[in-house]
Formats: C-alpha cells, sequence, structure tokens
C-alpha cells in the first residue's frame, strides 16, 4: 500500500496537480537565481576596502573671489582640523576612495606610446594620506614631508619622483617582479618610482572591474573644490563631524561649506544600486515563497475536505492514520518533486538568459540541490499539517456520508 | 442577470473565505511586483521628448587618440563629448536649424547682504538654443537671445527651485545675482522640467535632476568656468593657462543639433565631415573620419540608459505574476471540484453551459478586479519603496494613466486567464451527474 492509490488518484485529476508542479517549478527558478544575484551584491558589498571606512569624514569645501587663496587656506584648514581632539590626522586628496568621482590614468612599464596602458585610479595627497584613510602600506616607505607640492590647475610640474601603487596594480604592471624600486611611465612618458606598495586598499568606482587599481602621487592639489580625508579616533566619528563643520566655517567667511559626510555614507551611496536590488529581490522570494507556501497548504487542506469520504472509507478498510499521512505526503512529494526536475530546467535556462544578456557570473550549480532540498521540506511542512487533520477523520463519518 | 451572476459569485467566493482571500491576495501581490518594476523600467526607458526625439541630435566626432579608440570594447565607437574649441566652431557654424553646446558646472551665488550665507548651486553652460531646442517651459522672461551668446552677457535662467529659494517663487525676471564677483541678471525662471530620463546629459547620468540654474556657454572663458562633469583625455599636453585648456584635446563639452527633419542627417554628418577635413589639414584628427550624429532615443541605447537591474527585475517579476496565475487556476480549479453538486442541480434545472460559464466567468474577473486594485495599492506602496532605496529624481517612480490603465488591464487578465480553463472544465459536468449524491 503506498505508491499505487496515490499514483491513481493524482492521474484521476492531472491538471490540478501539473499546475502545482508548474508553480513549484517556476518559483523555485525565481528564488534560486535571485538569490544567487542577491548573494552577488552582498559579497561585493562586503568585500575589503583595505581603508578605516567607519572613522573617515570627508569635508568638501570651496572657497570664492577673485583673492581667494587657496592654498593658504588648505595649509589652515589642515592645520586646524588636525589640532581638533579626537582627529588623528587629516589630509587633502584630489578624489575621495568609494565616492564614484575620481580620477584615472594609464601607466606603462616601458615609455613606448604603442603598447598599451595599464588603467588605473590616481590619487593625490600628502604624507599624511595613508593614516588619514587607515591604509596599509606593505613595504617600501610613504612619502617624504619634502616631496609634497602645492597643485594650482595651472602648476605644470614634472612627474613625481616617488609614487605608491597598490599591490593589485603592481601585480598587473609587472606579473612576475618585485615592483619595489621599478620604474614606469605616464602618459606623457615621463618616469617615476615606485617607492611603497599598498597591501590593499579601493579606489573611487566601485563597479569597476579594476577597483583595486590605484596609484598615488604626492602632492596637495589645490583645485576649486578642496576635498579634506580626516580620520577619527574610534567612535568619535558622529561628535566631532559638527565640530569640523563650525571649525572649517568660522575659518574663513569667504568660502562655502559644500559637505561634510562619512566615508561609509559616500560608500552606501555608491554601492546604491547593489543594496537597493539586495533588498528588493529578498522582498520578492519572500513574497514568493510565503505566496507558494500558503497556496501549498490551502490546496492540500481542500484537499482534505474534499476527500473525507476516500479518507473515511480507507480508514474503515483498516489504513492506519499514518497510512493516510504518508500518502498525503507522498502525493506532494511526487507534485514537488516533478516541480523540482521542471523547476531545474527552467533555472538553467534564466541563469544562461541573464548570464548572455547582462554578463552576470555563471551560476553556482550548487544552489540547485540546496534549492531543491529547502523546496522539499517547506512543501512537506506545507502539507503535514492537513495531512494529520486528514489521518484525524474518524472511519465512522465515511459510513455516515455515503 | 448580470447582478445575479455578481450575488451568485460573491456567495461562492464568501463560501470559502481562505480560498478566495489566496486568490485576491496572489493576483494582488503578482500586480503589485510587477507593476512596480514595470513602471521604473517603462519611466527609463521611456521618450522623454516624444515631439521632438526624431530631429534632435547628439554628435561626436573622432578626435581620440591616432593609437587607439576612445573605447577598446567598441572601437567604431568616437569619443561621446567634444573638445571644447571644435564645440564652439561648430555652434559658430550654425550649420542645423538650432544648436547647442554645453556643460556641467557649478557655481557659488555670493550674499548681497551681511549675515546670509553663500551656496553653491549645479550649472549648465549652454547656448541660447538649448531652451527653444528642448522644450523647456517658462513660468517667467524667457531664455536669452544670441546677442547675450555673443557678447558673452552675465544672464541666467534659473529653474523654478531655485527661484523658490533665491526669490520666494516671485517673479525675478530682471533681479540680480552675485556670482564669482559679476552681477548676472535673471532673464527668465523655467517651469518644472524634469525630463526622465535626462536626456540631454546621459553621460553625467540620466536620472539626475535638472542643474538648478542656466548660464551662456560663453561665459565660460571669461569666468574660467571647469567642468563639473566627466572629462576625458588622451594627450599629454602642457596646460597652464586657461585658453591652453580650453584648446586642449580634452572632451568635455556635450553638443546637440536639432535639423528641420530627420532626413537632414546624412547632409550633417557631411557637415561633420568637411569640418574634420579641415582640422585635419592642421593636424589634428589623425584617426579614420568617424563622426557620427544619435538621434534622443539612439542616445539613450548609446548609454545604456536603462540599467540592467530593472530589467532583471521586470524579466523576474512578470515570471513572478505568472506563478501568481498558475496559482489561481490550481486554487480554482480545486474550488470548482466542490462546485460539482450545484453546477449539476443548476444544469439539471435549465441552465444551459453558456450560463455556467459567464457565472464562473464573473466569479473570476471579481477576484482578477478585487486582486488587481489591492495590487495597484501594492505598486503604489512599492514605488515609495523604490524611492527610499534609489532616491531617483522626480518623475521616475511615478504611476501615471498608462501604467494604472496597464495594471487594471494586466489584472482583469491574469483573472481571465486564470479562470478561463476552470471555466471550461467546469462547464463539462454533465447535468444530475452529481445530484444523486445530494
Amino acid at each position: 500500500m503506498g505508491f499505487r492509490p496515490m499514483l491513481s488518484s493524482l492521474m484521476r485529476n492531472k491538471t490540478g496537480p501539473l499546475l502545482v508542479a508548474l508553480q513549484v517549478a517556476v518559483t523555485l527558478a525565481i528564488v534560486i537565481n535571485s538569490l544567487f544575484i542577491v548573494i552577488q551584491r552582498i559579497e561585493k558589498m562586503n568585500r575589503e576596502t583595505g581603508m578605516d571606512v567607519n572613522n573617515v569624514v570627508v569635508a568638501y569645501v570651496r572657497g570664492f573671489g577673485e583673492d581667494f587663496d587657496t592654498v593658504s587656506s588648505i595649509r589652515n584648514d589642515l592645520d586646524l582640523i588636525k589640532a581638533i581632539p579626537g582627529v588623528i590626522t587629516a589630509t587633502i586628496s584630489n578624489h575621495v576612495p568609494l565616492s564614484g568621482s575620481g580620477s584615472g590614468t594609464g601607466l606603462r612599464t616601458v615609455a613606448d606610446e604603442a603598447i598599451e596602458p595599464t588603467s588605473t585610479a590616481r590619487y593625490r595627497w600628502d604624507e599624511n594620506g595613508l593614516d588619514s584613510l587607515g591604509i596599509k602600506l606593505d613595504r617600501g616607505r610613504n612619502f617624504y614631508p619634502e616631496e609634497i607640492n602645492d597643485y594650482l590647475p595651472t602648476t605644470n610640474l614634472p612627474a613625481p619622483a616617488s609614487i605608491l601603487v597598490t599591490q593589485e596594480l603592481a601585480d598587473a604592471l609587472f606579473p612576475d617582479e618585485e615592483a619595489l624600486g621599478k620604474t614606469v611611465y605616464w602618459g606623457s612618458m615621463e618616469p617615476s618610482t615606485i617607492v611603497g606598495i599598498i597591501g590593499h586598499m579601493h579606489g573611487s568606482w566601485v563597479n569597476w572591474d579594476k577597483l583595486g587599481h590605484v596609484v598615488v602621487q604626492p602632492g596637495r592639489p589645490a583645485y576649486t573644490t578642496n576635498k579634506y580625508i580626516i580620520r577619527t579616533e574610534p567612535g568619535m566619528r558622529d561628535e566631532l563631524m559638527p565640530i569640523i563643520e563650525q571649525k572649517l566655517g568660522e575659518a574663513n567667511q569667504r568660502r562655502v561649506i559644500k559637505s561634510v559626510e562619512t566615508l561609509e555614507e559616500m560608500a552606501a551611496s555608491s554601492y546604491r544600486r547593489d543594496r537597493g536590488m539586495a533588498i528588493i529581490l529578498v522582498l520578492v522570494i519572500t513574497l514568493l515563497v510565503g505566496l507558494t507556501a500558503l497556496v501549498l497548504v490551502g490546496l492540500s487542506s481542500f484537499n482534505v475536505t474534499q476527500r473525507t469520504k476516500q479518507i473515511g472509507t480507507r480508514r474503515a478498510l483498516g489504513a492506519s492514520r499514518l497510512d493516510i499521512i504518508r500518502q498525503f505526503i507522498l502525493e506532494n512529494w511526487v507534485i514537488t518533486t516533478a516541480g523540482a526536475i521542471i523547476g531545474c530546467a527552467l533555472t538553467v535556462a534564466i541563469a544562461y538568459w541573464l548570464e548572455v544578456s547582462f554578463e552576470t557570473p555563471r551560476l553556482d550549480w550548487r544552489f540547485l540541490p540546496t534549492g531543491i532540498v529547502a523546496l522539499w521540506l517547506l512543501s512537506t511542512l506545507a502539507v503535514f499539517v492537513p495531512a494529520r487533520r486528514a489521518a484525524g477523520i474518524p472511519p465512522a463519518v465515511a459510513t455516515r456520508t455515503v | 442577470m448580470f447582478r445575479y451572476n455578481i450575488k451568485l459569485a460573491l456567495r461562492s467566493m464568501r463560501r470559502n473565505p481562505i480560498m478566495t482571500t489566496l486568490m485576491i491576495a496572489a493576483i494582488a501581490v503578482g500586480i503589485g511586483v510587477s507593476m512596480t518594476t514595470l513602471t521604473v523600467h517603462y519611466m527609463m526607458s521611456g521618450n522623454p521628448i516624444p515631439q521632438k526625439s526624431d530631429v534632435l541630435f547628439a554628435i561626436t566626432l573622432d578626435s581620440w587618440n591616432p593609437l587607439r579608440p576612445f573605447d577598446d570594447d567598441r572601437p567604431e565607437r568616437a569619443p561621446h563629448q567634444l573638445t571644447y574649441a571644435d564645440a564652439e566652431r561648430l555652434v559658430n557654424l550654425a550649420e542645423g536649424k538650432r544648436q547647442t553646446a554645453m556643460f556641467e558646472t557649478s557655481l557659488i551665488i555670493e550674499p548681497e547682504n551681511a549675515g546670509e550665507l553663500p551656496f553653491e548651486v549645479g550649472a549648465r553652460a549652454a547656448t541660447s538654443d538649448f531652451f527653444a531646442m528642448f522644450n523647456v517651459p517658462f513660468l517667467y522672461g524667457s531664455g536669452w537671445d544670441q546677442g547675450a551668446d555673443t557678447a558673452a552677457a552675465t544672464v541666467a535662467v534659473l529653474t523654478r527651485q531655485l527661484n523658490e529659494r533665491l526669490f520666494g517663487g516671485e517673479n525675478s525676471v530682471g533681479r540680480e545675482l552675485l556670482i564669482q564677483d559679476r552681477r548676472f541678471r535673471v532673464v527668465g525662471v523655467a517651469d518644472t522640467w524634469e525630463p526622465v530620463p535626462r536626456f540631454y546629459d546621459p553621460i553625467n547620468g540620466g536620472f539626475q535632476e535638472v542643474q538648478d540654474m542656466f548660464i551662456p556657454f560663453n561665459l565660460t572663458r571669461e569666468l574660467e568656468l571647469g567642468s563639473a562633469g566627466s572629462d576625458w583625455g588622451w594627450k599629454s599636453e602642457d596646460i597652464e593657462t586657461f585658453e591652453q585648456w580650453l584648446n586642449s584635446e580634452s572632451v568635455w563639452v556635450q553638443y546637440f543639433v536639432e535639423l528641420d527633419s530627420p532626413r537632414g542627417r546624412e547632409a550633417y554628418i557631411e557637415h561633420l565631415d568637411a569640418y574634420v577635413e579641415g582640422q585635419k589639414q592642421l593636424g589634428r584628427f589623425e584617426r579614420p573620419m568617424n563622426n557620427n550624429i544619435y538621434d534622443v532615443m539612439e542616445w539613450m541605447e548609446y548609454h545604456e540608459v536603462v540599467s540592467n537591474d530593472s530589467k532583471v527585475l521586470v524579466g523576474l517579476s512578470f515570471m513572478f505574476l505568472l506563478v501568481c496565475i498558475l496559482s489561481t487556476i490550481a486554487l480554482l480549479l480545486t474550488k470548482f471540484v466542490g462546485k460539482k453538486g450545484e453546477v449539476s442541480l443548476r444544469r439539471a434545472l435549465g441552465a444551459d453551459r453558456r450560463t455556467i460559464f459567464r457565472q464562473q466567468i464573473v466569479e473570476v474577473a471579481v477576484i482578477g478586479v478585487a486582486g488587481g486594485l489591492i495590487g495597484l495599492g501594492l505598486a503604489m506602496l512599492g514605488l515609495k519603496g523604490i524611492i527610499a532605496l534609489y532616491e531617483p529624481p522626480p518623475g521616475l517612480a511615478r504611476l501615471d494613466w498608462v501604467m494604472t490603465a496597464t495594471a487594471i488591464g494586466l489584472s482583469v487578465a491574469s483573472g481571465i486567464l486564470a479562470g478561463l480553463y476552470p471555466a471550461w472544465r467546469v462547464c463539462q459536468i454533465p447535468p444530475a451527474s452529481q445530484l444523486k449524491t445530494l
């Protein structure tokens, strides 16, 4: 007893079970592919940045008026910020990592324009730059204070003698050699020497596949908007922000404090699309799984009511409660398994569509068995309660209604 | 008869409240999810200026590095922006019906009175044709004229929001603003203008708000305006003065032309080729001739303005809707099994198949409409969620009448689609077959 009566009752009414199997299949395909995207986005957002993101404040200020002296204003501002208790150190930078706004360039290992350059993000900051972002130098040295020059928009100094690069950029430039001490060439074919290697840090554009490519030049960029990167003692960031804003505001009336933001907020806004996508998909998955589970419960409860007589008759003829539960679970198992098989094909089809049309990474095959097991557990759970109720139908009910 | 159908439908729905709730919920959630993603996609891929999108063209000139293309992945493409000098010369040649050279910048509005604070505004430097070309609506005044272009006059057009902030929303035409130690005269205030996508500048973001104000392009030289948008360079040039920067090979100026008709396209490209030929004589433009123009929708396609995420979400959410429809069919089928007795009785009493069929369809339509209405509410909620998540410009996540009609149509269609087969099945029940069990 078991399979035969269950199968025959399924076959008597094929459309209903087939629909449920299809529903389960599409659910599986959507859930697996969505979950895969969600996990990718979460991994992307949680990548190690190489920076002390949580303790960094970024201030943008802009002076105005013909007589505004940007160079001395920057010096004053940095002295003022560094003097605030709780501030570890500060620098001025041409751009802010993770902010979405940056400068890119190409480097070569030979001074030959015909050779394809290696692209990288480029920063320019002073000797406190590394410390201001909490970046660790792996080997070599940081900039010396005497290497730091002021760069006005019209400054046309030769390329700096010393630069820092990330390990990732070093590996791209010199695949099998130690990059420290090597010479690289800018677009102008001017040389610079790599004096230090940064273990790891992220550049400006979080969606760029070369996010870990960074080169740093020594200098104090004195452009229209001055971007200060300030690192605070752990936990002091939020209380220091209004103080920094106030002090900067008081220091000079001929300028605008454009923003005082945390690096954390800037990074979050760079990742907004990924975060949004992950949240939407999690919501879709929840709704979908919830709906499918409810429908399964609803259908099997209705089935139980419909089949009261049949169950009663079987009970009267000697079937145990366990037999009845087993019948419902088995029935459900056949439907879910059929659904899972169609679902696998559908999942792969959707994954293929995503991969071809949107260049998403290939679906990890391990998601399939995991999804099927989860689906099986869920559907068993959904059918168990009504099945138990069915088993509780006393045999006498059958005789009463026939 | 119809009222009787409805009455029966409601009674039948009440008999199985859980099933009915599930069906309505399934349709509601399916419509809610798919309409949310569809609305965003529809807005993203919409035509921002349908009246003129086929006569407005963005232009590209291949002034890039002779050794490699601007975009390695798409070597056929020229840079998507122009050098300042090329843009300036093309505007002066005025070959199109209208043309504008433009870029994003930012300015500081200085306080006139002690105690007021200076603040920064986003501005777009453009030539006078901008307003007429792009159908910018005006609340007060108008754009500046070509005389102001030529004279590099310090005039400005404000957006409604900036006018609100600076002048409390009153007619500010003729009022003055202090910017970079110069007095700017307000000549016009634009009315609410929210093109979605912001088609004239997808490079710096197709879904951003329109800049706070507009000023003449020719002020660039005098005010030494820098670009707040993206700039791209390939040539290593010694730049010590602003004039050298303006004459450099860096591309950072966007250029649109309006032609009399879409047919003028070939002739205009010939004009560009002739211009580039002249520049080639001077030793510039060393790459093969590769100039192009793109109408508005082609330009949106070029910049892939519709995000892949949005497309994926639309795809997935319509599969979600499919699950919802499948659920509804399964639920209806199961439910109709329980109706055998009633249907047999009605058939035995003389109802024909059509009557029974109509009864079932009415019931399904009621469920579809109820689900659709709740779904519409859910979609509005969903769009609120999208706004919270992405902070898009106004206009992107809004249910307009097209989308509302689509939602209602979609839910009724889903309901009918779900109901057809079960209704047909019910009609097959022979009269009296079930009566003996009653």
